[in-house]
């Protein structure tokens, strides 16, 4: 099939007349390309409810299985948080849907790297790093989304929030902070495995990074190993500020933000290094 | 045009391998050598068995995986120093088509076109046009996953001409489609070679695939190339065309030699009769001198005033091209060689 010229009213090829277009190059395609795999994984998230389901109903079902069973807690002599259990949960499943819902953008890099949609996205774009950016974008975007709905029903439940409008924007950031490093995390993973099968291997981690935190109690409650490893786990102080921060406090915020800072250069130059190391293994 | 496409070796060739070798850790040399040269606007059949190192020549000269050894220049650039401009230069639709299946193929073209860095102004006309040249117009808005397997051959297709690339690879397009398909795709093919100018790599294990479309072939073999040339050379580098001749009555089997003399190299042990393994019926059989049709052995046999019952020239396949330059037959030479290699194709392996 051919097109026809505008200017000239010739009839020309269709493959010559892109060839004509001017090309859009530089920071511009990069970021372009990025929006548009955020797009398309977005879209996927939305439209697939084998995907959205799970999102949102695991960060429920964990709300409300530890701020109910465990609500007695609160109770134990050294609970020393102010706005009650259903609150101090909060804090930690927020901070473990954002994580998790980073690693399920690394199912989704696996998951393209399997199909052979990868290869398409590396032949396609030349900022093959857009990739990282793209995947991380449509993570925060579902993040988002599971942690509004997640305030919602925290919110519902009658959780005691005491943050400001400043203390609400550091919650969700600190969220976000947490879904980018999980991102960067398992997409390290996913670049260099290139199959849905090393699944465990992103979620195993990130999970036993999380449960290594103060999950169910303070961490001055905590004993024995778990309380040193929790003392020396970055996520301990991540947990922490979100719980201060439906407090309307203000501690640890700082140090929990610097850690994610640190712990983000890290983690991305290990999803860097993925991603170069899928490219010399040919997407 | 820049320094490199003018100094790169083949220069006016779209495609120059020299020595390309692909050694996979562990493993045998997917690819072990292999010279090509591919003429701008040439249409290049790449054919071989299952694991004969196709799909890792394909992925090395789109600089989807590193080259071992040896140089290849696609469209004038390096593939190993220049891969952004390699992969300006090409489309590729490789041997699965990744398509989104929750994607539509409006959809497909947003993505493919503004990954390309088609500007936003043209890419829904262009998507379109698209669309509507490889026939889904009518399934523009279906999502992939509801897609047969020639519709999905054709959107691949469709998505690997979005920016106008001069080369285009094409690995098995036509491998587990229905004939109605397949055939849909060559004619696609075959127009954007002939109206567009565009050179085409097409690896197939098909033998009427490569015959059809391709103006050269490679065959390829362990990872080698072992015979190249138009399909006619190739062809008629093995033998001419042979000639089978059955009379009307198998007493006529002397006279239907002494005619056909002339025209065929038979006798001294060119002749067999009945070829078909019943001697009574006089089937004659013998290879067509170089400069001889059909129509001279007509004339010949009608000069003698001999009937016939049955009248068949046989041109040579690429398939006895494959067998006299491997040994073996191409269909089922694939399996033979996944058996020897405990593997098939070298690229699933994890690279250097």
């Amino acid at each position: 099939m051919n097109g026809v010229d505008d200017r000239t009213g010739q009839v020309r090829p269709v493959g010559r007349t892109s060839a004509g277009i001017g090309r859009v190059s530089g920071p511009a395609r990069f970021l372009q390309s990025a929006r548009i795999l955020a797009w398309r994984n977005v879209h996927n998230f939305f439209t697939n409810p084998a995907l959205l389901l799970p999102a949102i109903l695991f960060p429920l079902f964990f709300f409300t299985a530890f701020a109910g069973g465990l609500s007695r807690v609160q109770h134990v002599p050294g609970f020393n948080y102010p706005n009650g259990y259903t609150t101090f949960q909060f804090g930690f499943v927020l901070v473990q849907a954002a994580a998790f819902g980073g690693v399920f953008a690394g199912f989704s890099i696996a998951r393209d790297f399997e199909s052979g949609f990868s290869r398409r996205v590396m032949l396609a774009t030349p900022h093959r790093s857009s990739m990282i950016l793209g995947y991380s974008v449509a993570a925060m975007v579902r993040a988002v989304v599971v942690v509004t709905l997640l305030f919602v029903v925290g919110l519902a439940s009658g959780m005691n929030v005491s943050s400001g409008p400043a203390d609400l924007v550091l919650i969700v950031l600190l969220a976000m902070a947490m879904n980018m490093l999980a991102v960067l995390f398992a997409s390290g993973i996913a670049f260099r495995f290139r199959t849905i099968q090393a699944g465990p291997l992103m979620q195993t981690p990130m999970f036993m990074a999380l449960f290594l935190t103060p999950v169910y109690v303070p961490y001055e409650l905590l004993s024995g190993w778990v309380k040193t490893v929790a003392g020396v786990n970055p996520l301990t102080k991540v947990v922490e500020a979100s719980r201060y921060l439906l407090a309307g406090m203000t501690d640890e915020v700082a140090i929990a933000f610097g850690l994610c800072l640190v712990v983000g250069l890290v983690l991305f130059g290990w999803s860097l290094s993925g991603l170069r190391n899928a490219e010399r293994s040919g997407g | 045009m820049s320094i490199q496409e003018t100094t790169a070796p083949g220069n006016g060739a779209a495609i120059v391998a020299e020595g390309l070798v692909k050694e996979f850790k562990n493993g045998p040399r997917a690819v072990d050598g292999i010279d090509l040269r591919v003429e701008t606007g040439e249409i290049y059949g790449f054919l071989g068995p299952n694991g004969a190192g196709k799909s890792t020549a394909v992925l090395m000269l789109t600089t989807l995986l590193p080259v071992t050894e040896g140089r290849a220049w696609v469209g004038g650039f390096d593939v190993s120093r220049q891969g952004a401009q390699v992969r300006a230069s090409i489309g590729a639709a490789l041997q699965e088509a990744a398509l989104d299946p929750n994607l539509t193929a409006r959809e497909h073209m947003r993505l493919q076109t503004t990954l390309q860095g088609v500007p936003k102004t043209d890419r829904r006309r262009l998507g379109d046009e698209l669309i509507e040249r490889v026939g889904l117009s009518d399934a523009a808005d279906r999502k992939a996953g509801t897609y047969s397997g020639g519709m999905r051959r054709r959107l691949d297709l469709a998505l690997s001409l979005v920016h106008g690339p001069s080369i285009l690879f094409l690995d098995e397009p036509t491998t587990g489609l229905d004939p109605q398909s397949r055939s849909a795709l060559w004619e696609e093919v075959a127009r954007l070679a002939r109206e567009d100018g565009t050179t085409i790599f097409l690896t197939t294990q098909y033998l009427e695939e490569a015959d059809e479309l391709a103006d050269r072939v490679g065959i390829i073999d362990d990872g080698k190339i072992v015979a190249e040339g138009t399909p006619a050379a190739l062809k008629s580098e093995i033998g001419l065309p042979t000639v089978e001749v059955t009379p009307e009555r198998a007493e006529d089997r002397a006279r239907v030699i002494e005619a056909l003399r002339g025209d065929c190299e038979i006798g001294d042990g060119a002749v067999h009769y009945g070829v078909s393994g019943d001697a009574n019926t006089g089937t004659v059989s013998g290879r067509l001198r170089a400069t001889r049709g059909l129509a001279d052995v007509v004339r010949a046999l009608d000069a003698a005033g001999l009937a016939v019952a049955n009248l068949s020239v046989n041109a040579p396949t690429l398939d006895d091209v494959f067998l006299a330059k491997t040994g073996r037959k191409l269909e089922g030479a694939g399996d033979q060689t996944e058996d020897e290699h405990g593997h098939g194709h070298g690229h699933e392996g994890h690279s250097h």
